[in-house]
């Protein structure tokens, strides 16, 4: 067991040097937490399921030439969609107002008592008839689908309530947490005339993907509305391998069907994986750009202790050969500089450990970010320890192999 | 105690072989106080590190206590130089970062020794040499003269069998120099084997026996003529 008194002693007489790695580790440590925990809420929001048979979707969004009438666009939006089902290839489909991870869409509070001043969640409306859970490929858990006779076909401006309503489990569980939301009344908004749940969905994730959503990310309701307007979104459902031949053969038949739409290029035909990779597009920039800084500050760590190190090797030459001449082994000296390195990083991770605390609570009050598990601090305090032990390897051994003969060579 | 019998040291590079100990003899008996002398080059220093255990040698044989050396491994080595000698450098060769105690007790650390023990070696050594009440100071704030006496109470702390003493007093003032010197032949007089390579033909007469090291042979002075040529060349700065 190395002697930690004298290498104490030895460490004071180099206060520079040890601090400032000590604070370098430290800094580092209280970076790297907040920052892998900020890139592990990013890939856990990248990876969140919405609901949907994913692989089989196409998104295709519409807007009408020269048709300036609503109700004249909504018999034009409602032919497309008749005709994309009888597609060879198409499973089903459907227009919606969103989808999710489009990136707009309706959002309103939701309550369950007629009187209620304070919403109970957060929700978001889908507006879709009764070919929205076949299409999406969302598991109805309870309840039934709407029947084709419960859809309205309506102006955004001229929505009314809709007596029944299928909502996702996370919303039913909000509303109802004893598990009794089927069949019970709901108020979107400031109705006060309630929609009755009739379903239940197992999973529907809301049109977003950001971080201001976290608190609702599954609470949706889908209602049996078919908006009218200038602008019409369908989801199609391809049926297994189909799905790249659609992305061709959906826009192609629209065109032929009416030539008075645009479609544009970059949105207007998308894959569900495009729709994903765009609505993450900047959650996973930001991931990839924290991780890389975390890599960058430990390369710097590491250099920074193999430089010391080695400096303070090239330094102590004599010494080392002093003490193997006074009965060191090459263990006792690589030992040595270990220990000497593990207490400089266990003075570095205690400081860096509050120092992580503070500056996630700091982020906690100013940018409303989630509190740091402390398993990240102990990992990262792990890790610093053990990458100090790996950077300070290499000169170590380089001391270990100082012959005792160095004790009497001058300078 | 120590006892080399034919030993050679060499040194290669890829053109050339240097032989720092050719046909080394040399038997220093358990209590002789040994000076060895010799011109500059002559191998001085190498018979020290080789017969401390700093460095191996080519071939011959060194027994050091009754034990034969040249098949010991590197720990080996270690725990030989640890347990049974005590150095004494030309240049102190305290740990500047370390205090008084502190490197006296560098030795006796690597020897696993409990702390009550180290201790109670240490303040011995150290009042040994008229230190004890230096402990808590470091090298820098001592004379030369002191730090030497330090350096002797790290090596007797150990209670070495012999101690290899390097020009103990070449860094050290006429005044400071008697001083160690005077330590030195004390601790003979206690019964310590003590091997101290010299220029000094003064600290060298001090010494029980003289062993004049030419070459890197030692030699009789009184039938080598490389002696007398040395000694001229001492003299005159003119080879002989």
């Amino acid at each position: 067991m190395p002697h930690i008194k004298p290498i104490l002693a030895a460490l004071k007489r180099h206060k520079a040097g040890t601090i400032l790695i000590a604070l370098q580790i430290a800094l580092t440590l209280a970076i790297v937490c907040n920052a892998l925990f900020i890139i592990q809420q990013r890939v856990t929001r990248l990876s969140r399921p919405t609901g949907m048979d994913e692989s089989n979707l196409v998104a295709i969004q519409n807007r009408w030439v020269g048709v300036t009438d609503a109700a004249a666009a909504g018999v034009l939006t409602r032919a497309d969609v008749l005709a994309l089902r009888q597609m060879p290839g198409v499973q089903d489909a459907v227009q919606v107002n969103a989808f999710p991870l489009r990136g707009g869409g309706w959002s309103t509070g939701v309550r369950v008592d007629v009187d209620g001043k304070k919403p109970i969640a957060h929700t978001t409306q889908y507006f879709m008839d009764e070919h929205a859970l076949a299409t999406m490929g969302v598991k109805l858990i309870a309840g039934r689908n709407f029947r084709a006779d419960e859809v309205v076909t309506t102006d955004p401006d001229k929505i009314q309530t809709s007596p029944q309503a299928i909502v996702s489990k996370a919303l039913a569980d909000k509303l109802y947490p004893d598990g009794s939301a089927l069949g019970k009344p709901i108020y979107l908004g400031d109705d006060r005339t309630p929609s009755t749940v009739i379903g239940v969905v197992e999973r529907l994730q809301v049109p977003w993907g950001a971080a201001w959503t976290d608190d609702f990310a599954e609470n949706s309701v889908i209602l049996p509305v078919q908006l009218t307007g200038n602008f019409s979104t369908y989801l199609i459902r391809a049926k297994p391998g189909q799905q790249a031949e659609l992305v061709k053969a959906a826009p192609a038949m629209l065109t032929k069907l009416n030539r008075l739409r645009v479609i544009t290029g970059d949105r207007g035909v998308r894959t569900f994986e495009v729709v994903r990779e765009q609505a993450y597009k900047s959650d996973r920039g930001l991931a990839i750009l924290m991780g890389v800084i975390c890599l960058i500050l430990l390369a710097i760590t590491a250099a920074g202790i193999v430089g010391l190190t080695s400096f303070w090797v090239g330094q102590r030459r004599k010494q080392i050969g002093v003490r193997r001449a006074l009965g060191a082994t090459k263990h006792d000296i690589l030992s040595y500089f270990l220990t000497e390195n593990l207490m400089i990083g266990i003075a570095g991770v205690v400081i860096g450990a509050l120092m992580a605390v503070g500056l996630n609570l700091w982020m906690v009050t100013q940018f409303e970010m989630a509190r740091l598990s402390m398993a990240y601090v102990a990992a990262g305090v792990i890790a610093l320890l053990l990458l100090g032990q790996a950077a300070v390897l290499a000169p170590a051994m380089r001391a270990a192999k100082v012959p005792p003969v160095e004790a009497t060579r001058s300078v | 105690m120590l006892k080399m019998t034919h030993l050679a040291k060499v040194y290669r590079t890829e053109v050339v072989e240097t032989y720092a100990l050719r046909d080394f003899n040399i038997d220093v008996k358990e209590g002789e106080f040994v000076a060895v002398t010799g011109p500059s080059g002559s191998g001085k220093t190498t018979f020290l590190t080789i017969a401390g255990l700093l460095e191996t040698f080519s071939g011959g044989q060194y027994h050091l206590d009754g034990i034969e050396v040249s098949q010991l491994n590197d720990n080996a080595r270690s725990k030989i130089r640890n347990e049974k000698i005590g150095f004494i450098f030309q240049a102190f060769n305290l740990i500047p970062d370390l205090n008084v105690f502190d490197n006296v007790e560098v030795p006796l650390r690597y020897r696993g020794m409990k702390a009550a023990e180290r201790k109670q070696r240490i303040m011995d050594a150290l009042e040994r040499v008229g230190l004890a009440s230096r402990a808590k100071h470091y090298p820098a704030e001592l004379s030369g003269g002191q730090q030497q006496r330090v350096a002797i109470a790290r090596a007797l702390a150990g209670s070495p069998r012999l101690l290899l003493a390097d020009e103990p007093t070449g860094n050290l003032d006429t005044q400071m120099a008697r001083g160690v010197m005077e330590l030195l032949e004390e601790i003979h007089r206690e019964g310590a084997t003590i091997v101290m390579v010299t220029h000094d033909p003064e600290l060298a007469a001090r010494a029980q026996r003289n062993v004049h090291i030419i070459d890197g042979q030692v030699v009789d002075l009184a039938e080598d003529p490389r002696f007398h040529h040395a000694v001229h060349e001492a003299r005159t700065g003119t080879p002989a």
